[in-house]
């Protein structure tokens, strides 16, 4: 297995936000994390990142724990993280926001990978352009470069197409797709989307208080399961 | 109106260039340590103090000379930094005001800590006679030290800035100044950076202090004289590197004008009067640091 989560809790001050959670992801896999607004999805990727005050249970990268590890070190171990709002570095250039992930690279790589540049014409035009200045869509391609920076074997993606148009949400799916099924990366990622979920995704996890309460195939996710789980 | 000579003028604004060099190269450890730790560091007077005494000892009982003695003072009050960062600031990050009574402290303790082991009399850092002369410089004599500072001042802030804008090192820093989680989430150690850019600060101020022993006596108290400036640049600079060049050369240029119209210190009451009208109505500086600090 890639990544395995056992028995994990996790907390912001003494409040567990996420209960018991436990899956195993094989390499290569497309896993949707789906539920309301608030049942724990961002919180779940911040716990794999280890941003959350303090988490209890295992985490493993291919059998190697990390589930103590600082935020700095689980980065290097091939965690490329794409947040929620992007979180671009505003008064950096592209160019620099991109080699920002560099810095989590453990070959000693120290150059814009060519995977970013030919994924996103715009960004390799634009290289030294100030990142704050850049529009919704071409800030989020920005931040999946910067993870791609990383040479990641995880991404870690967490509402990628929130407030994107509607048009750049399908590019940025078409992307997605590409990534996990022409180079093999694995994907974890928060949707509200549905429809981006059904295209992309190969598994699904449920969410609801911070715990699993579904899970399965992605042709598993009836409707039924998203009108009671989904719906408002 | 009085009749200003042109003469007058042109010295004024050359002396108020040397003052300038003098309070930028004080305030440049500062500006540091504000600008990306987010730390008030009161001790900061202490460092230059103990830069001056690195300087007086290792020339005194080890004969080191004088342009050794400025790396050396980098060396000795960088690694007192480190000690002091990892020993208690590191705690106190995100606490501003804990963090302003710590320095304090600290601040308290080396100056009484120097007058135990060295005593209360001045002590004096010496300098290879081509310093002591005097060269004519347009209108006005200046003292082959004051150009030394200048041009060494200049280069500080050349090595600075290439530290921070055209490094690895400096990206690290400017990403963690921010978004420390993001900073984070890419493999980059906040705790180490901290601590080496307070080091770095610390260890600028040393080798100010280096200098100002030479400027003036040696002193447990010395610092005091040089920290009001060095906390004026860098508020009117807005805790930015190039903030702190512009406050520098301004405040220093202003204090040497108004001293040719009156006095040294009227002078300085007129620009501390000026600074706190400035600040009334841009309280971040010129050049605010960037305010994402998280």
């Amino acid at each position: 297995m890639l990544l395995s989560l056992g028995n994990v809790t996790s907390y912001y001050g003494k409040t567990p936000i996420l209960k018991d959670i436990g899956f195993d992801l094989p390499e290569g896999q497309c896993l949707c994390v789906l539920g309301r607004n608030g049942v724990g999805k961002t919180t779940l990727l911040r716990t794999i990142m280890g941003l959350t005050d303090r988490s209890n249970g295992e985490i493993r990268i291919s059998g190697e724990a990390i589930g103590q590890a600082p935020t700095y070190k689980r980065a290097k171990y091939g965690l490329g993280y794409i947040p929620q709002g992007r979180q671009i570095l505003p008064y950096f250039t592209v160019k620099e926001n991109i080699l920002l992930g560099t810095f989590a690279r453990t070959d000693g790589k120290e150059e814009v990978p060519e995977l970013c540049l030919s994924l996103f014409p715009y960004l390799a035009q634009n290289l030294h352009r100030k990142a704050g200045l850049l529009s919704g869509g071409q800030q989020q391609q920005l931040a999946i470069a910067r993870a791609l920076a990383t040479n990641p074997r995880i991404l870690l993606l967490d509402e990628p197409t929130e407030g994107i148009q509607p048009n750049i949400v399908a590019e940025i799916g078409q992307t997605l797709g590409r990534l996990n099924k022409e180079f093999g990366i694995t994907l974890i990622l928060t949707e509200q989307h549905i429809k981006v979920a059904r295209k992309l995704g190969d598994a699904f996890l449920m969410m609801e208080n911070g715990r699993i309460v579904a899970r399965g195939p992605i042709g598993e996710m009836t409707d039924d399961l998203i009108n009671r789980h989904m719906t408002i | 109106m009085p009749h200003i000579e042109f003469a007058s003028v042109v010295n004024a604004l050359i002396l108020g260039l040397s003052i300038a060099s003098i309070w930028l190269i004080a305030a440049i450890g500062l500006t540091i340590i504000y600008g990306t730790v987010g730390v008030i560091n009161m001790a900061h007077g202490e460092f230059l103090m103990l830069g001056a005494y690195t300087s007086y000892v290792l020339q005194s009982f080890f004969g080191l000379p004088f342009l050794l003695c400025l790396p050396a003072s980098f060396i000795v009050v960088a690694a007192i930094g480190l000690v002091i960062e990892r020993g208690l600031i590191r705690y106190l990050y995100n606490r501003p005001l804990d963090t302003l009574l710590a320095t304090w402290g600290v601040s308290l303790v080396l100056m009484q800590g120097v007058r135990i082991l060295f005593g209360s009399d001045p002590k004096y850092v010496s300098v290879p006679e081509i310093f002591q002369s005097n060269v004519e410089f347009g209108f006005v004599s200046l003292s082959v030290f004051r150009i030394f500072v200048f041009g060494f001042t200049a280069a500080v802030v050349a090595g600075t800035v290439y530290l921070f804008y055209r490094t690895r090192f400096g990206m690290q820093v400017r990403a963690v100044m921010q978004n420390k989680e993001m900073a984070a989430s890419f493999g980059i150690n906040a705790d180490r950076v901290y601590m080496t850019t307070f080091a770095i600060g610390a260890g600028l101020a040393g080798m100010a202090g280096c200098l100002f022993g030479v400027l003036a006596i040696v002193l447990p108290t010395m610092g005091t004289a040089y920290v009001v400036q060095a906390f004026l640049v860098v508020v009117v600079g807005g805790g930015t590197l190039v903030g702190s060049v512009a406050a520098s050369g301004l405040t220093g240029e202003l204090q040497s004008i108004f001293a040719m119209l009156s006095n040294d210190t009227f002078a300085r009451f007129l620009l501390y009067v000026l600074i706190v009208v400035f600040l009334r109505f841009r309280p971040r500086g010129l050049f605010a640091v960037a305010k994402a600090r998280r």
